[in-house]
């Protein structure tokens, strides 16, 4: 696969990073402006309802202290996937210990979860959104980050910590769940 | 929606939908979406799929981003740098302020290029030999004796920097612990030796 675009991407990432260790503070907002949408389709693509902001902003906060060690191994984008998805895994935790202690009922969060739902006005993206959302976890990760991201599977594999032949395995079976589900009407 | 039996085309289809294919492979699949029905489904399904995901993602308050974000690295470096110099000076003159209280109780030590250690005054508390100096002692140039004696109150701040600057290139310090002493007594009690 050809990575001549890719391989732009991850240049100009990388001359933002030093123009910020310099001491430019213009580069971090654009490197935010680059990444910070992204981060957000993939934390709402996930089922988060509340927070994405903050979940996005914590990624940077996390991802800027620690720049000095980045080497750039993999893209800056992917290694920001990387802390959103270990942050989303901590406040589901999080979210899971402080249900237990309310014994919220199954039927709250189903109807909390339509409602937002409704937010996607359009009925064809309400079903696409469905479909999605009936996908496994993982099914449902490497879906989005190739589809809305077009990411590599390499990259994927990294993001979601499995391998590149069982991202793309993940991966054309979420589009034969998605085609099945959309087929249905 | 069936799927197209070309797997590699249907494989780089999402890159091509965000036009991150290059050469060769963005001609083959142009190539093979045009001819093929199934693929150009897909294709349309994934443009669905992501303006469906998109749309359902909140916008992000960019700035409010960029101003919860740490400064930029290179005054960060300078204070942690300025922090170390810090700490490692405070040990210093914490160090050179506990020398002074030693000699200030009546020590004076000299140490000559040679490596050996000269008792100059007499300590009733202090006793140590050249052996316990002898490595650090050893690691000093001959112009670089230090001598020192009496009140060190008396010394100048370029002598104790001076002094600070020596004290660096020592590996160790002199013992300042008493050693054991075993006290030999000798009292005459009507002739017998007690």
């Amino acid at each position: 696969m050809s990575a001549g675009n890719r391989d732009v991407d991850v240049q100009l990432d990388v001359t933002l990073i030093a123009r910020w260790q310099r001491g430019d503070q213009r580069a971090a907002s654009e490197l935010v402006e680059r990444h910070a949408q992204a981060l957000a389709r993939f934390a709402a693509a996930q089922g988060v309802r509340e927070g994405v902001e903050e979940l996005v902003q914590d990624t940077f906060v996390r991802a800027f202290n620690s720049l000095e060690s980045f080497r750039a191994e993999s893209s800056l984008r992917t290694w920001l996937f990387t802390i959103l998805k270990r942050l989303m895994l901590d406040r589901q935790r999080a979210d899971r210990r402080a249900k237990s202690q309310v014994e919220l009922d199954e039927g709250h969060a189903v109807q909390e979860f339509n409602a937002l739902d409704g937010l996607v006005a359009d009925e064809a993206m309400q079903r696409v959104r469905q479909a999605v959302d009936r996908l496994s976890p993982l099914q449902r990760e490497v879906f989005t980050l190739r589809v809305t991201e077009g990411m590599a599977y390499t990259e994927i594999a990294r993001v979601v910590g499995s391998t590149e032949g069982a991202c793309r395995v993940h991966y054309h079976n979420a589009m034969r769940a998605v085609k099945e589900y959309l087929s249905d009407d | 929606m069936t799927d197209c039996p070309n797997g590699t085309v249907r494989d780089l289809l999402p890159e091509y939908a965000h036009g991150l294919l290059e050469g060769n492979e963005a001609a083959l699949v142009a190539e093979q979406v045009a001819a093929c029905a199934m693929c150009r489904e897909e294709l349309a399904l994934l443009g669905q799929v992501n303006e469906g995901l998109t749309r359902g993602a909140p916008r992000v308050d960019v700035a409010a981003i960029v101003r919860a974000l740490p400064t930029a690295a290179t005054p960060r470096l300078a204070q942690t740098t300025s922090r170390r110099w810090v700490s490692r000076h405070v040990w210093q003159y914490a160090t050179a302020a506990g020398l002074i209280l030693v000699a200030g109780s009546g020590i004076v030590w000299k140490y000559e290029p040679d490596g050996q250690v000269t008792r100059v005054a007499d300590s009733s508390h202090v006793a140590t030999t050249a052996a316990d100096v002898a490595p650090s002692a050893a690691s000093m140039s001959a112009d670089e004796g230090i001598t020192f004696g009496g009140g060190l109150s008396d010394l100048s701040v370029d002598d104790l920097q001076l002094l600070l600057g020596q004290m660096d290139s020592l590996r160790t310090l002199p013992s300042t612990d008493p050693q054991s002493v075993t006290p030999v007594i000798a009292i005459n009690d009507g002739g017998k030796t007690l």
